[in-house]
């Protein structure tokens, strides 16, 4: 097969998992409440938090919520992408097929991000037919070029969580004291200036911060920790990440798919 | 007397050994994840989020809130998988089979879940005071005890009543992480019941934590028992009436089941 073949293979195949793993998720009730109901009560929580300045900050927090939703969502389908095959019975027969197990966690990825990100959608429409909030984003193009590295730099996150808890069972039980740590250090819903200054390395080693940086400053103007630290600079940031993540990636993999085919212990609890 | 003690042996064993079966998967460092570092997050989460919209003084109101809160944790998700639970591990058949006090079987459900909540609080509260300044230097331990004894007890009593709702409903998970962030939202935990509307409040008023939340934080400002007894007297009739409710829905859908021989399905 040449490598172009290849391509349109993985390609198929990204887009056939794509299309299965978005209905199933769609339909989904706990994944319709993590993306969707959990951002909105918190952005109604933040809203009425902020009651005497929520019509100025109202694009803020609606953002922040998103972000809350895109997370969660890329936390809780990422760590259960492979376990859940293995529960199915199915993780045998994924690692047995030509097609890598990496190019359908791919699909699989692509299809909750793209689902999450209904939740800022939804927390747009709630603040401004509800709350008739005046919602402007002040920089619509940087906007969707952030969001568009957003999204690059959660599958590649995702693309690591996966292969992670398949391979720690250790760890399974933290994934939900995983979730609101990143709200805090990721600043989506207020700058991580007010927390301990030893909090901050840890903002800046994750794709999520500079996420939250880039879509506040295109939104609201707020988010940059530093005055006049440049958009692009997130952007380079979210694209350092995104590589950062599946060279990650690739080496987790390789250890999934060698105790699936070599060890042989990958379908064991 | 042979009833009586009857009853407190169907309740005593009930209540331990839904609660160990609940958990059975259940090792030292989920149990740290689950009940320990989750709550600290979230603590720490909305206490970060209304200090920076309301400022660094009110940090203690949603420390205290929030703390309160954990007690969610236990009452409405453990007591609902332990009600529920019954039918997806196909028990119900031999449940409904015995001649046990319903009553006992029902509350023995919620009683170890009541005592894990009140430790969530009790944590939440100690991490409280130990990062996020919340000073207990006037505060009446006992009647802060009482309060959150009976605050988780009263939203145990929302619990059963989704218990017994998951007796019949196919998506419990949903519906408790709903019941579960509604109560984050509309007790009083994170936004002070006046900026709601007056509809909301009413609302917020029927609901379990509302009342143990306001008592907790004026016990915590210096309030003694005599002054926060009508909040208390409050929450308690509050978890009564989920409970009682709760409590007819179990008994309804077992004459239900009964009557069309279809015990797990309703």
């Amino acid at each position: 097969m040449s490598t172009r073949e290849k391509i349109v293979a993985n390609l198929r195949v990204i887009r056939t998992v794509f299309v299965v793993f978005f209905k199933m998720l769609a339909v989904d009730l706990f994944i319709i409440f993590t993306v969707l109901i959990q951002p909105l009560l918190i952005a109604l929580l933040a809203i009425y938090m902020n009651r005497e300045r929520a019509s100025e900050v109202a694009i803020y927090l609606i953002v922040g919520s998103g972000m809350t939703g895109l997370w969660s969502g890329l936390l809780f389908t990422s760590s259960f992408a492979i376990r859940g095959e293995r529960w199915f019975g199915t993780l045998e027969m994924l690692v047995g097929a030509p097609t890598h197990l990496g190019v359908i966690m791919l699909g699989k990825t692509l299809a909750h991000v793209t689902l999450s990100l209904s939740s800022m959608i939804f927390g747009y429409i709630m603040a401004a037919l509800v709350f008739r909030f005046p919602l402007v984003i002040i920089d619509p193009l940087g906007f969707l070029v952030s969001l568009l590295f957003t999204v690059v730099a959660f599958i590649s996150f995702g693309l690591v969580i996966a292969p992670f808890f398949a391979i720690s069972p250790a760890v399974e039980g933290w994934v939900n004291a995983l979730e609101f740590p990143v709200y805090v250090v990721g600043g989506f819903l207020f700058p991580i200036l007010i927390l301990p200054q030893w909090a901050t390395p840890l903002s800046y080693a994750l794709a999520p911060y500079w996420a939250a940086q880039a879509l506040h400053l295109t939104s609201s103007g707020a988010g940059s920790v530093y005055p006049n630290f440049p958009l692009w600079h997130d952007w380079v940031m979210l694209l350092l990440f995104s590589v950062l993540y599946l060279f990650l990636s690739r080496w987790l993999f390789a250890k999934v798919i060698r105790r699936a085919k070599v060890e042989a212990t990958l379908g064991l609890q | 007397m042979t009833g009586l003690l009857n009853w407190l042996r169907v309740f005593v064993r009930g209540a331990v050994l839904s609660y160990i079966a609940l958990f059975r998967w259940f090792r030292p460092a989920q149990y740290t994840a689950s009940k320990i570092v989750m709550p600290l997050n979230q603590i720490l989460f909305f206490t970060l989020l209304g200090s920076y919209a309301l400022g660094t003084n009110s940090a203690p109101f949603f420390a205290i809130g929030n703390s309160l809160q954990i007690a969610a944790v236990s009452g409405i998700y453990g007591v609902t998988m332990s009600v529920g639970g019954e039918r997806w591990e196909g028990t119900l058949v031999y449940l409904f089979g015995t001649p046990a006090s319903r009553m006992s079987i029902f509350l023995g459900r919620a009683f170890v879940h009541i005592l894990d909540g009140m430790l969530g609080v009790i944590l939440g509260l100690a991490w409280s005071g130990l990062l996020l300044g919340v000073d207990f230097s006037h505060t009446s331990l006992l009647a802060l005890a009482l309060t959150i004894l009976i605050t988780a007890a009263s939203t145990s009593g929302l619990g059963l009543l989704m218990g017994a709702v998951s007796l019949a409903a196919l998506e419990t998970f949903f519906v408790n992480n709903t019941v579960y962030f509604l109560l984050l939202v509309f007790s009083g935990a994170n936004v002070p019941l006046q900026n709601f509307p007056g509809w909301v409040q009413a609302f917020s008023y029927m609901l379990p934590l509302t009342r143990g939340i306001q008592a907790a934080r004026q016990i915590v400002a210096g309030a003694g028992l005599s002054e926060v007894a009508p909040l208390l007297i409050g929450e308690a009739a509050v978890g009564a009436i989920y409970i009682g409710l709760g409590y007819l829905l179990f008994r309804t859908f077992e004459t239900i089941a009964k009557r069309r021989g279809r015990l797990e399905s309703f």
